[in-house]
């Protein structure tokens, strides 16, 4: 599985990202992707083939057409990516809530 | 897809050595005395302070000296002190992730349980219309985030 920097990279730029979102609405090829964007088709197909390094789309051929969609392994990347923050998030209200009692204790 | 494997919740627990009212509290109304906005927010460095408005219904935004807002989320659910949901979202029309936090007394302290789910409908890549949004709220929120850890 790629890992969950690799996806963020991919997604750090906004066109790619835009692309990705309109691919979680369902499959698009290259040329239905390119229309609603303000970039050209090769460009389009640029971005895809770094979202598909990055593990966050698949693409399958359809008669003459490349169809892309997102790879679910990729939501399982940013899952994985939140199992450890959420270890260090609770660490640190732990330490908040405990100095907060001890306030709260004092007379 | 339907062939797609199912992600799980995530769960996470943690026992604190403090009273729950305490322990809610430094959760909720406390959460920018602990949650790091420097770096995880989306204004980074100009968060001046985190809003958890307590009530169902409310929301939890980030504020900038200059008074920009930002939103988190959405309170779902809010029962204090035992806990409360959060749906972070951009749209409210728009499906995201859910985040419920328990907290129980364990002794002296409290036990706290938080559970993030929804995976499998941010993934849904064939039937959904609507979680565009949930993933660019997540995102905008975490991938700063992941290159400062």
């Amino acid at each position: 599985m790629k890992t969950y920097e690799e996806a963020m990279n991919a997604l750090g730029d906004p066109t790619r990202r835009a692309i990705f979102e309109r691919l979680g609405r369902g499959p698009q090829a290259v040329g239905e992707l390119a229309e609603g964007l303000p970039v050209s088709r090769p460009a389009v197909s640029q971005h895809l083939r770094v979202l598909k390094d990055a593990g966050l789309v698949t693409e399958r051929p359809d008669g003459n057409r490349r169809v892309y969609r997102v790879e679910p392994g990729g939501i399982a990347a940013l899952r994985a990516y939140f199992e450890g923050f959420w270890d260090a998030l609770l660490a640190d209200f732990k330490a908040e809530a405990e100095a907060e009692a001890q306030e709260r204790k004092k007379p | 897809m339907s062939t797609m494997e199912a992600l799980p919740p995530i769960r996470k627990s943690i026992t604190v050595d403090a009273p729950v009212a305490t322990a809610f509290e430094t959760f909720t109304r406390g959460m920018g005395s602990w949650w790091p906005a420097g770096s995880h927010s989306i204004h980074e460095g100009r968060v001046e302070e985190v809003v958890f408005d307590e009530k169902a219904g409310g929301r939890v935004f980030e504020r900038t000296a200059t008074g920009e807002e930002e939103d988190w989320a959405d309170v779902l659910a809010w029962d204090p002190p035992n806990g409360f949901t959060l749906l972070w979202r951009v749209n409210p029309e728009r499906g995201a992730t859910e985040v419920e936090v328990r907290f129980t007394p364990q002794g002296e302290g409290t036990r706290v349980d938080l559970e993030h789910r929804g995976w499998d409908a941010i993934g849904d890549a064939e039937g959904r219309t609507g979680y565009d949004n949930g993933w660019d709220f997540v995102l905008r929120r975490y991938s700063e985030a992941s290159t400062s850890e």
